[in-house]
């Protein structure tokens, strides 16, 4: 699981996909209001990351997660 | 002694026409020979290397006005120069073609990268019942147009590619790298870092 996503210098430079890094107090649907303006759009983010998450009420400090 | 200095002077000055001719068949020769050769090489050449092509062209001209002043050296030595101007056209084509196609080869990984993000967050605002802060009806409207704008600009750049304008295709790109930019900066998403620059 590629779970460091600004790896790869060359790469990384091109890459244009959006991350949030998770932090304390952080929940998938504050993330969509934050992003999209819409905290029921939060299924959209936890779609985005069923590689690294299995929950979408579990998420870590530090884990970084795409962003659509 | 009279008629001995006329048939001397008769014979200078027949010497320095023959002289004369002498040079001017040379310098004829060299400045078609470097025509020739611009006349060939140019209309790539303008594609890449623009100011090489002025810069034989006017040695060129120097040479056809050396010329026509009867300075048959002068214009002899301007040939040369143009046509060891245009000699150096394959290289720096071929050097530049190089360039192009590395920045081309960039470009054709960042750009797509760009607006296929710029495509998945337009899609997710769309179904958006409000609009995150900072980003307003008007501005999201205007991210959407310049969304399509960006696509078809990028399919423009793409063909240009394609059809071997290597130049066009760059140019159509910056312009979109650009755009694209200004639109992700809008939807407050992160400009990847190779866009920056």
């Amino acid at each position: 699981m590629p779970d460091e996503p600004f790896q790869g210098k060359g790469k990384a430079e091109m890459d244009a996909t959006q991350w949030h890094e998770v932090k304390k107090g952080d929940t998938l649907s504050k993330l969509a209001e934050k992003y999209y303006g819409d905290p029921g759009l939060y299924t959209t983010i936890f779609e985005a990351n069923r590689d690294r998450l299995k929950d979408p009420n579990l998420i870590r400090i530090g884990q970084k997660l795409r962003i659509p | 002694m009279k008629k001995i200095l006329s048939i001397a002077v008769a014979l200078l000055f027949a010497l320095s026409l023959g002289a004369c001719s002498q040079a001017k068949g040379p310098a004829e020769a060299a400045i078609k020979a470097a025509e020739d050769a611009l006349n060939t090489g140019k209309a790539d050449a303008m594609k890449y290397i623009p100011d090489q092509v002025k810069a034989a062209e006017d040695a060129l001209k120097a040479a056809k006005d050396a010329f026509a002043k009867g300075d048959y050296a002068a214009a002899t030595t301007a040939a040369t120069n143009a046509s060891a101007k245009v000699k150096d056209f394959a290289a720096a084509v071929a050097a530049k073609k190089a360039e192009l196609t590395k920045a081309w080869g960039e470009q054709s990984q960042l750009l797509p990268n760009m607006i296929a993000a710029i495509k998945s967050r337009v899609d997710v605002l769309s179904k958006s019942k409000k609009l995150p802060a900072n980003l307003d009806k008007e501005k999201f409207e205007g991210a959407k147009n310049g969304l399509a704008e960006i696509d078809k600009a990028w399919g423009e750049a793409s063909n240009a590619f394609k059809e071997g304008g290597l130049a066009d295709a760059l140019a159509k790109a910056k312009s979109v790298k650009e755009k694209a930019v200004e639109i992700m900066t809008t939807l407050g998403m992160q400009v990847p870092a190779a866009a920056k620059s």
